[in-house]
């Protein structure tokens, strides 16, 4: 658990963060947003004390930070900063291997560790080991840069707009491996970044900060849901409604889909199809999403393959890991009212409509509606 | 269709080079006989009077010419490099046979050396080399430095075999060649503890500016004033503090330490080592990303482990730019050094100068010349055998 007690960084000019306190529980992420200058970044570096709070505490695991030797101390909390800060100079094994370096691992685990990490953040290990930092696409570097920052597997991660050097969609695609991860890995992170959508997408609970205070300190969906002032309203943005969508995965509100197999005719589908039900998903023998076919069409007396319609999975379905907004983007893409659900194989695993989504969108609506009441 | 075909463009200093050799091994005089060591002007000798490397060279001049003008600059540049190293060692040979056939005729006391001629080809050569060399900034110099060498290896041939001996810088050396190597083993000397104790304070002076705001100012600002004291006068203004010293102390007399000699000799070579290894040093440091700097500490490396295994490698190759400048500097000013009675081939000069005998000034300035450009090559591979793979080019 890290506890931030009344901490405060002053400046000759300025007051950068004034009495801020929080508690991150353990396998927590508490992601600290605002606009720039908001304190955060100032708040982050006073927990591995790269910077010395002018008072206050900041407790690690019920440890006070200012009685560790700040060496050791930043040793055992992971570190991930925004120009992620991989160094030139070394590979990606050996720049992932910094910290157990520091702490005297020999090679063997070493390179075991770098393979284990790579492997995690969804890079070939043997592809990636030699490689130079200059040879890495911006979000590579920062799949390496995670990797490093998780390399001695310290409890505590610290990232400071980890993924900011990115592309809009590079970016969502590192978040979304990120939060996999984080389920994997249960860490205690603390988060910086001024991005709401990653901020709702990442956090347990997010800290709202403005000129060095604590605005708010809550779950994404009170945030969203009851801003504490204005200022929190109008940051998390106008579309907190579909922002939303991005705390629910598709596993969530999943429902059973409609299947069958080439040459079954589709009165056998399973689950059977409903009045009102245009088509039924077609799968192969190990279950994997095929196709699928107009149920009119088959209704005109063609065969199941003849009626079927193949499809590329990457495009027609989403992964189980995948959440709401994906979902809709994905169906607003197709045309659709529904977008399949697959698993890593590629096996339908079900398929979530647009009618789960108003739900969704409408129990934020009646939690405020009943606030407003 | 094909990609569109690249644009092409002149490279104007690899014409220019080249129609510079071809013009002056046409024009100007290859050599001159001179009536003595003393007498300035002599009778002009063309490079196609030579012989059959004097045509070489001419025939390679020409070649350059059509070289300058190939539109591939990848093949340019390794023709460029090729023509010129050609160039070079031919009119090295066709100045020996001229020497050969003109020292013949005349009489013992008659000198030949070199013409405009043989100057401004060897210079237009040098250009073509120049424009030749790899377009990548940090790329590794190997074709140069072999060229160079060939080059240098094709001089010392026809110094010892195509009647180089015989010019009259040959015949300076001839009567000198004791204290010419007893010379070049001062001015290396002399040179080479400068640098030392020009990097031994220059580096850690560099390191600690980086980390001291207020040391900086002063440490780039006070070297850099002392780098605009002309060479000269800074030994002058050494003589009188260091002989009343001298004369406090006898100890330090004993030591060598006086007005004149090694002692300014070498605080002066320190002192202009200083600016280029400070700064060097300074800007090596401070152009190491911030970002790496606070990487490495938020993983916990300590002071030393952060100097060691990310600023050091990553300024390694800026801090050896800056300890070559120093040293091509050093090998310079040290000829001046002679004023105090140090300065290796600077006696030469100095001596040259005092009998107007134009063949021992240049006895003495050509190993300086030689010198500076051995040691400006080999510390730039040295500095890029120091780039991190990664780093450099690919």
């Amino acid at each position: 658990m890290i506890e931030l007690q009344e901490l405060t960084r002053r400046y000759a000019d300025k007051t950068a963060v004034d009495r801020l306190s929080l508690e991150v529980r353990d396998g927590e992420t508490c992601v600290l947003i605002g606009p720039s200058g908001c304190g955060k970044t100032t708040t982050l570096r006073m927990i591995n004390r790269l910077l010395e709070p002018t008072s206050g505490r900041v407790l690690i695991g019920g440890v006070d930070a200012a009685t560790i030797d700040p060496v050791e101390l930043r040793r055992g909390l992971g570190y991930a900063i925004q120009s992620v800060g991989l160094f030139p100079h070394l590979t990606v094994r050996d720049n992932i291997a910094t910290v157990p370096r520091l702490l005297g691992w020999d090679d063997a685990r070493i390179g075991e560790r770098a393979e284990e990490l790579l492997a995690l953040v969804r890079l070939e290990p043997a592809a990636y080991l030699g490689k130079y930092p200059r040879q890495l696409s911006g979000g590579e570097a920062q799949r390496v840069g995670v990797a490093r920052a998780l390399a001695a597997d310290p409890p505590v991660l610290l990232m400071d707009e980890p993924f900011g050097a990115v592309d809009p969609l590079t970016r969502e695609r590192l978040q979304i491996e990120f939060a996999r991860i984080q389920r994997e890995l249960h860490k205690t992170v603390v988060f910086v970044t001024h991005d709401v959508d990653e901020a709702i997408r990442l956090a347990d609970r997010i800290a709202v900060m403005r000129d060095g205070r604590l605005l708010q300190y809550d779950t994404p969906e009170n945030v969203l849901d009851h801003p504490a002032d204005k200022f929190v309203h109008d940051f998390m943005g106008a579309d907190r409604a579909l922002k939303r969508l991005v705390r629910v995965r598709v596993t969530d509100v999943l429902e059973p889909a409609p299947r069958i197999r080439p040459g079954e005719p589709v009165s056998s589908a399973e689950p059977p199809v409903t009045d009102g039900r245009m088509f039924v998903y077609v799968v192969d023998a190990e279950d994997r999403l095929a196709g699928w076919v107009d149920g009119r069409e088959m209704a005109a007396g063609r065969s199941v393959e003849e009626a079927t319609t193949r499809v590329d999975r990457a495009v027609a379905a989403v992964p189980g890991d995948a959440t709401l907004k994906e979902a809709l983007s994905a169906m607003l893409g197709l045309g659709f009212r529904h977008i399949a659900v697959i698993d890593a194989e590629g096996r339908l695993l079900g398929e979530v409509g647009f009618d789960a989504i108003d739900r969704v969108l409408a129990s934020g609506d009646a939690r405020r509606a009943g606030e407003g009441a | 269709m094909a990609a569109p075909h690249p644009r092409y463009v002149l490279d104007p200093v690899a014409l220019t080079g080249a129609v510079t050799a071809l013009v002056s091994c046409l024009a100007l005089p290859l050599a001159q006989l001179r009536s003595s060591r003393l007498a300035l002007a002599g009778e002009p000798h063309r490079a196609l009077e030579a012989g059959p490397f004097g045509v070489a060279a001419v025939a390679l001049a020409l070649a350059a010419v059509a070289v300058a003008l190939v539109g591939r600059p990848a093949l340019r540049r390794l023709l460029a490099q090729l023509d010129a190293t050609a160039l070079a060692v031919a009119l090295a040979w066709a100045f020996g046979a001229a020497v050969t056939r003109l020292a013949a005729q005349a009489p013992p006391i008659a000198r030949v050396s070199p013409g405009v001629g043989f100057w401004v080809a060897l210079a237009g050569a040098a250009a073509l080399a120049f424009a030749g060399r790899d377009a990548a900034p940090a790329s590794r110099p190997w074709r140069s430095l072999a060229l160079g060498a060939v080059a240098l290896a094709g001089f010392a041939a026809a110094a010892a075999y195509g009647g180089l001996a015989q010019v009259s810088i040959g015949r300076e050396y001839a009567v000198r060649s004791d204290v010419f190597w007893q010379l070049a083993a001062q001015h290396l000397a002399l040179a080479g503890a400068g640098l030392a104790g020009g990097v031994l304070i220059g580096v850690p002076l560099g390191i600690a500016a980086t980390r001291r705001p207020r040391l900086r100012a002063l440490a780039l600002g006070v070297t850099g004033i002392l780098e605009t004291v002309p060479s000269l006068a800074l030994l002058g203004l050494l003589i009188a503090p260091l002989a009343a010293l001298a004369a406090a102390y006898p100890s330090l007399e004993a030591a060598g330490v006086g007005g004149i000699g090694p002692a300014p000799a070498l605080i002066a070579l320190v002192t202009y080592a200083l600016l280029p290894v400070v700064r060097g040093t300074y800007v090596a440091l401070d152009s190491v990303d911030f970002a790496l700097v606070d990487a490495g500490r938020g993983m916990g490396m300590s002071r030393v482990q952060l100097f060691a295994r990310v600023e050091l490698p990553l300024a390694l190759p800026l801090v050896i730019e800056g300890v070559r400048v120093a040293a091509v500097l050093l090998i310079g000013i040290t000829t001046v050094t002679a004023f105090v009675g140090e300065g290796g081939f600077g006696a030469l000069i100095f001596q040259g100068v005092g009998q107007n005998a134009p063949d021992l000034i240049l006895l003495g300035a050509l190993p300086v010349i030689v010198l500076a450009v051995v040691a400006d090559y080999g510390l730039r591979a040295v500095a890029s055998l120091a780039t991190p793979r990664g780093v450099g080019a690919a």
